[in-house]
């Protein structure tokens, strides 16, 4: 029974860490700059501030709809691309590359957010039953749509040998293309859409513990679980979009602030929006800085640092029980 | 005070209600008695909103459950489900703290009124000792009345349970319905709860509806409910009262 008074001291805490970390992350690169010459550099302004603010709303938006999911599904597995939205948006990425879109301003993204999106319709009218949404049906769709698209994915690939790097450096995940442009696109989708999922953190707990008991306790299971389910997926979509597939984070940052605070949403979503852009941060600082020139996956750091931790929080947790 | 008029209720095309016609009085404590798959817990889950009927209307406080909000009928009529889940990671006191859910808004937290209500409850019910544990953590008694207690925190005129008794021992059983009794004295709540054991309907129930066949066989005192004839229409065995116990055979 903890007191809930902390949730806003909490947050403003995190908030601080996390504007502290961007800046840091922001002066550090291939590039070195002084105090001076950093703030002056179009380097600093158009290449790295770009990729910090999109590093950390993909963060924070795949976290809050890890945790989304966790809940509405009540199911501790599901991440956020098990609807098949990541392999959706990897199609229209596919399609982009073979067709030669990645001069184009957004081409791949944009071609990635039209499939993604198109996966979201199909899925929802596949899985709608009159005015309700079944949630088993909807995740079995989401994951016999992703072998679907994966299996055509590979195809495209073996038939066309010569694109096949670039098309799986797209599914890898990166931020080494990011732009404000990119900003500017996401930014609007993940705002609401964290709105929206923070405004149902409530019924979020609710419905964990049961949609009938959800139902009887007052929450109109239907519309809410189709809201949050609507703007999480348009959340999922446009991150992908911008930067292909990034896995762990929406797994397994709800868990560790799940571990650290409890099952109550109205910490876990706030906490993980924090907590998941700062991870996502820091994976990509190490993913640009740590072999220079080159740049390592970032979807194998967030894995590489995230499941260490993950683990040892599992086992100090079930020591404590 | 519950309103239940030619209430038909089907899954695809099997008939579960037949044409269900009873009201029930304000305050009373009514046992929902009948053989497996008669449709009692269907007509429960009816009541409470859970499920729309094919055809027919249920009333609380004179105005159609289907009227109503979410919120609103989660004001008038809480429910007890039959299987409490035993895997959730709330504790006791945050899941009785869920039934304030149906007076607060959104973004809006627990008042102080809330959680003295909360308090109540889990006195009541005597789990405010277990309020930090989880309900896996807990003996099924001990959930049944956590499930209880927050079924009180909803503050409804109306409480519906779904066999709170069946994986408890007789001690246990007594104890709850023993607790519901003085809930229904004590709050003049209108209770209505699905028993298997008819002894334990006569024992504690003054009231009963007996379901046989889909349909409604009698409503009125639980004795003149549980008769041999009855017992034997309704559940196909035979049945003596000896000095108000019920002793059957096949």
């Amino acid at each position: 029974m903890k007191k809930r008074v902390n949730i806003w001291l909490v947050s403003s805490v995190l908030l601080v860490i996390l504007a502290v970390a961007m800046a840091l992350c922001s002066t550090v690169g291939v590039v070195h700059f002084d105090r001076e010459s950093l703030l002056a550099s179009p380097i600093f302004w158009n290449l790295r501030l770009p990729r910090v603010v999109l590093s950390v709303l993909v963060g924070a938006a795949l976290s809050v709809c890890g945790a989304t999911y966790q809940s509405v599904f009540r199911n501790p597995l599901t991440d956020p691309y098990v609807l098949g939205i990541s392999s959706g948006a990897s199609l229209g990425a596919a399609i982009a590359i073979l067709l030669g879109l990645e001069a184009h301003l957004w081409g791949v993204g944009g071609m990635a957010l039209l499939t993604a999106l198109l996966t979201i319709l199909l899925i929802f009218k596949i899985a709608s039953i009159g005015n309700r949404m079944h949630t088993t049906t909807l995740l079995l769709t989401g994951v016999c749509l992703t072998f679907l698209i994966t299996a055509v994915i590979s195809l495209l690939m073996a038939l066309r040998q010569d694109k096949m790097e670039s098309i799986i450096f797209w599914t890898m995940g990166s931020f080494a293309s990011a732009s404000w442009m990119d900003v500017w696109i996401v930014l609007p989708v993940v705002v609401l859409g964290i709105l929206v999922v923070l405004f149902y953190s409530k019924d979020l707990n609710l419905l964990l513990v049961g949609s009938e008991t959800a139902q009887s306790l007052g929450v109109e299971v239907e519309k809410v679980r189709r809201r949050l389910l609507l703007f999480t997926t348009l959340m999922v979509a446009f991150a992908v979009s911008a930067c292909g597939v990034i896995g762990f984070v929406g797994l397994v940052v709800p868990h560790c602030v799940r571990l650290v605070c409890g099952a109550d949403n109205r910490r876990i979503i706030p906490y993980s929006i924090f907590v998941g852009g700062l991870f996502l941060l820091l994976c990509d600082t190490l993913a640009r800085t740590l072999i220079p020139p080159n740049e390592l996956p970032v979807g194998s750091i967030t894995s590489l640092l995230g499941a260490p931790m993950f683990i040892y929080l599992l086992y100090k947790s079930k020591r404590s029980i | 005070m519950i309103d239940v008029q030619h209430l038909d209720y089907s899954y695809g095309t099997k008939a579960i209600l037949r044409d269900l016609t009873f009201d029930i009085a304000e305050g009373a404590f009514t046992a929902i008695l009948g053989a497996n798959g008669c449709g009692k817990t269907t007509l429960l889950r009816c009541i409470s909103g859970l499920l729309t009927p094919n055809r027919g209307t249920v009333s609380i406080d004179g105005t159609a459950v289907s009227q109503y909000t979410a919120r609103q009928r989660a004001q008038k009529v809480a429910l007890v489900q039959q299987h409490p889940q035993t895997d959730i990671e709330f504790s006791a006191f945050e899941t009785v703290l869920m039934g304030r859910n149906p007076y607060q808004h959104h973004l809006q937290n627990e008042s102080q009124e809330d959680w003295d209500i909360v308090e109540d409850a889990m006195k009541q019910t005597n789990t405010w000792h277990l309020r930090f544990s989880l309900p896996s953590q807990m003996s099924g008694g001990e959930l049944q009345r956590v499930m209880i207690a927050r079924a009180l925190a909803q503050q409804t005129p109306v409480l519906l349970l779904d066999e709170p008794t069946s994986n408890l021992d007789i001690a246990h059983q007594f104890e709850i319905m023993e607790l519901l009794s003085a809930i229904n004295r004590n709050e003049h709540k209108t209770i209505l709860i699905v028993v298997h054991d008819l002894n334990l309907a006569l024992r504690y129930c003054p009231q009963a509806l007996l379901l046989h066949d889909q349909s409604l066989l009698y409503q009125g005192p639980t004795p003149d409910a549980l008769t041999p004839d009855r017992i034997r229409v309704a559940f196909g065995v035979r049945a003596q009262n000896i000095d108000g116990y019920l002793r059957f055979e096949r």
